[in-house]
């Protein structure tokens, strides 16, 4: 009995982590485009904007559809994200993530992204199948300073655990230790691509392809694609939050402790989100091919230096 | 009674030769195939796997001429046979429509299933050698049916070699046994048994189409019979790699071997050779127009990763090759298949001339996805804790160099497996009058998908059926349960993630059920204004040329590849033979100096 009470009760705690979760990815939304109105010198929307947006579009009375693959779309990419967080630690809460590791969570993040690349084939746009192989394309090029980073972590904390990453960084952050610092430096730049913010806005470009994947999408699938959008902002920024700031673990033990950390962790992936997005409002676009380069010539080179050091250290 | 299946399978190999009737063919050689499953569905229970209980004797010795050759079943061979013989009987349903005629397909296939038996059943490298060949004939005259001259040249020479490398390789540790039997022969960590052991690892390898030994496989994959083709990448290449584990890690002494290897960067090199095959052959598949092509080349990066595995050795990276090895006989023969339906509706071949075959063939394209899923090791497939044991063994090992290059080859495989669902499956609705393929077609591509799926939800049955090799080699065994897999540095547990699946999925299925949506035609969508209906000329399928960007970039490196090198080789070689030509310049007076010369040299060896 206890333990159907207790185990209840963690289903409760995960469950209000993972929907908090995404409510601060739909308030980041609208934060994000209040700062990049304030940088631009215009008044901008109010922070809450997001939710009105959504909401919008899912109550929205008409919906078209492209047909059960298109669908797959709007169940996959919210599916996804969501699990996404599960698996990730969220302010020194483990949630499910003893129950896979750093592997699992970059795999997991594939699926809302191949739903929605499903739904975009299947929409039958042109502009859909050129945004989506950009997006591929983007994420074959900052996904190689990533994994080598990645793999520096795992190797000098001998374990692939998230959990166990963010466990052995109390009180020393990854950060601090010279060559993670270079890692972090790569891959905050790979988060610029994953997060699609200039200048690596490429995918979903509204100027040259008609916002790429999202032409032919509206109502409640376009609402659930911004929840998706949501949601990456939040998985991606406490990816890397967990992996070289310590997760925000400050204080250990009660709930005072995991208040704490829940405030610190929502401070640092805000300051990790307006970085990105000063990054952004401070670059045009490149070219996909530009990007590719950037990130497997220059990136791949730091994250390999960062990744020897480590090894030399780790060896000696 | 292993008599009694080899001769079951014989009888059934003549038969077949003689029935021109394409389905009663089908459905004799769809039974006979169930008799091997049979036996090695039983045998299971050597290795505490209770699955059917027949009583099939496991041993068998056949004398003949002097020579004793020995049959039994060992864990590797158990596993390996499950793998292939649970492959043929969905292969063969699916010809029960494929072709309109038997013209030699079925009693190859028959002979295939033999030489398969045999080579795994052998206990002595005189057997095994003589099953070899045959299935190398056997895959000849397989390729030979559809007479692609390239095809033909490059299998027959690749295969020669192969043949002459093994026999070699073979004939050196006889020289140094005295004895062919596998329990007898004793590796030693010397300078021969090293080179015997470079050559049979050479030798499999080319049939593993580890690079650069692979250029025959592309022609080869793009010109046979889907089916063939399935059972060829699906099944028979993973013989290369049960050669090489039966090698390294299967006989006596193979504890020596371990002890010599491992300190030295003998296997460490097969580990980079099988990551960088992975790597490279990525690339060159995302890039490949041909359909088959495209898959061919998919093939060979998803074999390199066992080869990662035998390379890194620990008993985490064994399970992940045998994982992989498995999955991909699978996926990788349903999306043969797949494609083989595609074109036997449509008739094409090339990814840019197809398109929305999805909309109309719904069943053979979830059967697609669902194999490309675990080809790219989305978690909601196994596919994805083969990846995940071998990504866990490179970290173990701290193989700095290979984690990356692994995991690199992973997201490429997004890239191309999303160029199959597009190019193929979705984008403009090109085909609108075809039908579904037929049902024996649907349901073997169906019954291929089961095993992804129940290794899906239990890994932990995997790790079962592998843990009594992986004891008999000497490793230690992997902790795990029905559905979680410890490692020393994480853990997967699959529960986890279905039931997070469950309820991540609850939000998302009200939005979906929310409000209604109607369907509108394909051709209502948004391209700048334009109305797509009006004008005939605007193609609304982006599927030509697809990673054009990516492709300018990266090309430049990879071109000539491997075939760049043997062009290489064979430049030198014909400036060698070039040169050896000019002695026979035509001169009477040179040749008589030649005949003197030789007759002066004779007469000195005589003298000295």
């Amino acid at each position: 009995m206890v333990t159907v009470v207790s185990g209840l009760i963690n289903v409760l705690i995960i469950a209000i982590y993972a929907t908090v979760a995404m409510m601060i990815g739909i308030l980041f939304m609208g934060i994000g485009r209040k700062i990049v109105a304030r940088v631009h010198n215009r008044v901008g929307p109010p922070i809450y904007q997001g939710f009105i947006d959504i909401a919008k579009l899912i109550l929205k009375k008409t919906n078209i559809t492209h047909g059960w693959i298109y669908d797959l779309a709007l169940l996959f990419s919210i599916t996804g994200i969501v699990l996404t967080i599960l698996f990730l630690p969220i302010g020194g809460v483990k949630l499910l993530s003893t129950e896979g590791d750093a592997f699992l969570v970059l795999y997991l993040l594939a699926i809302p992204a191949l739903g929605f690349a499903l739904g975009a084939g299947a929409s039958g746009n042109p502009n859909s199948a050129i945004g989506v192989m950009r997006a591929l394309v983007m994420m074959l090029s900052y996904e190689l300073p990533f994994v080598i980073s990645m793999v520096a972590l795992m190797i000098y904390y001998d374990t692939t655990s998230i959990a166990e990453i963010v466990a052995s960084q109390y009180g020393k952050w990854a950060i601090l230790i010279p060559p993670f610092a270079i890692s972090a430096a790569v891959a905050d730049m790979a988060l610029q691509g994953m997060l699609m913010e200039a200048p690596f806005d490429i995918p979903i470009a509204p100027h040259e392809i008609a916002s790429g994947p999202m032409a032919e999408f509206g109502g409640k699938h376009l609402g659930s694609l911004m929840i998706y959008k949501a949601g990456t902002i939040v998985a991606y920024t406490t990816l890397f939050v967990d992996l070289f700031l310590g997760g925000g673990v400050v204080m250990k033990g009660g709930i005072v402790a995991d208040v704490v950390n829940f405030i610190v962790w929502f401070i640092l992936i805000f300051l990790v989100f307006t970085l990105s997005l000063l990054i952004n409002t401070s670059f045009p676009r490149f070219r996909i091919e530009q990007a590719f380069k950037f990130y497997w010539k220059y990136e791949a080179v730091l994250a390999i230096i960062a990744l020897v050091w480590v090894y030399w250290m780790v060896i000696s | 009674m292993v008599e009694m299946v080899f001769a079951v399978l014989i009888i059934a190999f003549i038969f077949t030769l003689f029935i021109k009737n394409n389905r009663v063919a089908s459905i004799i050689s769809l039974v006979v195939s169930l008799f091997p499953l049979a036996a090695f569905l039983d045998w299971g229970r050597e290795f505490g796997i209770n699955l059917i209980s027949i009583g099939f004797e496991n041993t068998m010795n056949i004398n003949m001429a002097g020579i004793t050759l020995h049959f039994s079943i060992s864990p590797l061979a158990w596993f390996f046979g499950i793998m292939l013989f649970s492959l043929i009987p969905p292969i063969l349903l699916y010809s029960y429509s494929f072709f309109s005629k038997n013209d030699g397909f079925y009693p190859f296939m028959i002979l295939l299933m033999v030489s398969v038996m045999g080579i795994l059943l052998s206990s002595d490298f005189l057997s095994f050698f003589l099953f070899w060949e045959l299935m190398a004939l056997g895959i000849f005259i397989m390729i030979c049916r559809n007479g692609d001259r390239k095809a033909m040249v490059r299998y027959l020479s690749y295969s020669v070699l192969s043949g002459v490398l093994i026999l070699a390789g073979i004939a050196l540790l006889y020289h140094m046994n005295g004895t062919l039997l596998f329990a007898e022969i004793m590796l030693k960590a010397d300078f021969e048994t090293m080179v015997a052991i470079t050559m049979l690892i050479i030798g499999f390898a080319i049939k593993a189409a580890l690079m650069p030994l692979h250029t025959w496989v592309p022609p080869v994959y793009s010109t046979s019979d889907e089916p063939f083709v399935a059972f060829l990448s699906g099944g028979l290449s993973k013989i290369g790699y049960y050669g090489m584990l039966l090698l390294l890690f299967a006989m006596p002494g193979a504890r020596v071997m371990e002890a010599y290897i491992n300190s030295s960067i003998a296997t460490y090199l097969l580990a980079i050779i099988g990551s960088l095959t992975a790597f490279f052959a990525t690339f060159l598949a995302i890039f490949e127009d041909d359909l088959r092509k495209l898959l061919a080349y998919s093939s060979i990066a998803q074999l390199g990763y066992i080869a990662v595995g035998i390379g890194t050795g620990s008993s985490i990276a064994m399970a992940g090759a045998l994982f992989q090895a498995f999955n991909h006989a699978f996926f990788k023969a349903t999306l043969f298949l797949a494609a083989g339906s595609v074109a036997y509706r449509t008739g094409k071949w090339k990814i840019s001339e197809l398109g929305g075959v999805a909309y109309k063939m719904p069943l053979t394209f979830m059967a697609a996805l669902f194999a490309i899923f675990a080809l790219a090791a989305i978690p909601i497939t196994s596919g994805f804790a083969a990846k995940w044991l071998l990504y866990e063994a490179a970290i173990e090992r701290r193989y700095v160099f290979i984690a990356p290059i692994m995991l690199i080859a992973g997201v490429g495989a997004f890239l191309y497996s999303f160029r199959i669902l597009y190019g193929v499956f979705l984008g403009e609705n090109r085909y609108p009058d075809i039908k579904e393929a037929p049902k024996p077609m649907v349901a073997g591509m169906f019954l291929l998908v089961m095993p992804l799926i129940i290794f899906l939800i239990f890994p932990g049955y995997m790790l079962d059926m592998m843990d009594s090799f992986l004891s008999s080699a000497g490793l230690a065994t992997i902790s795990h349960s029905p559905y979680v897999i410890h490692t020393t540095l994480g853990n997967y547990n699959t529960i986890a993630v279905i039931v997070g699946m469950m309820f991540a999925m609850i939000p998302a299925f009200l939005i979906y059920v929310l409000r209604k949506q109607h369907l509108v035609d394909f051709e209502d969508n948004f391209i700048g204004g334009e109305i797509p209906s009006l004008y005939e000329h605007i193609s609304m399928h982006a599927a030509h040329n697809f990673y054009k960007p990516l492709k300018d970039v990266v090309m430049p490196y990879l071109e000539g590849g491997a075939t760049s090198i043997y062009s290489s080789l064979y430049k030198v070689v014909e400036k060698i033979a070039d040169g050896a030509r000019k002695i026979y310049d035509g001169v009477v007076q040179d040749y008589a100096i030649y005949v003197m010369l030789f007759l002066l040299i004779i007469a000195g060896w005589l003298l000295w």
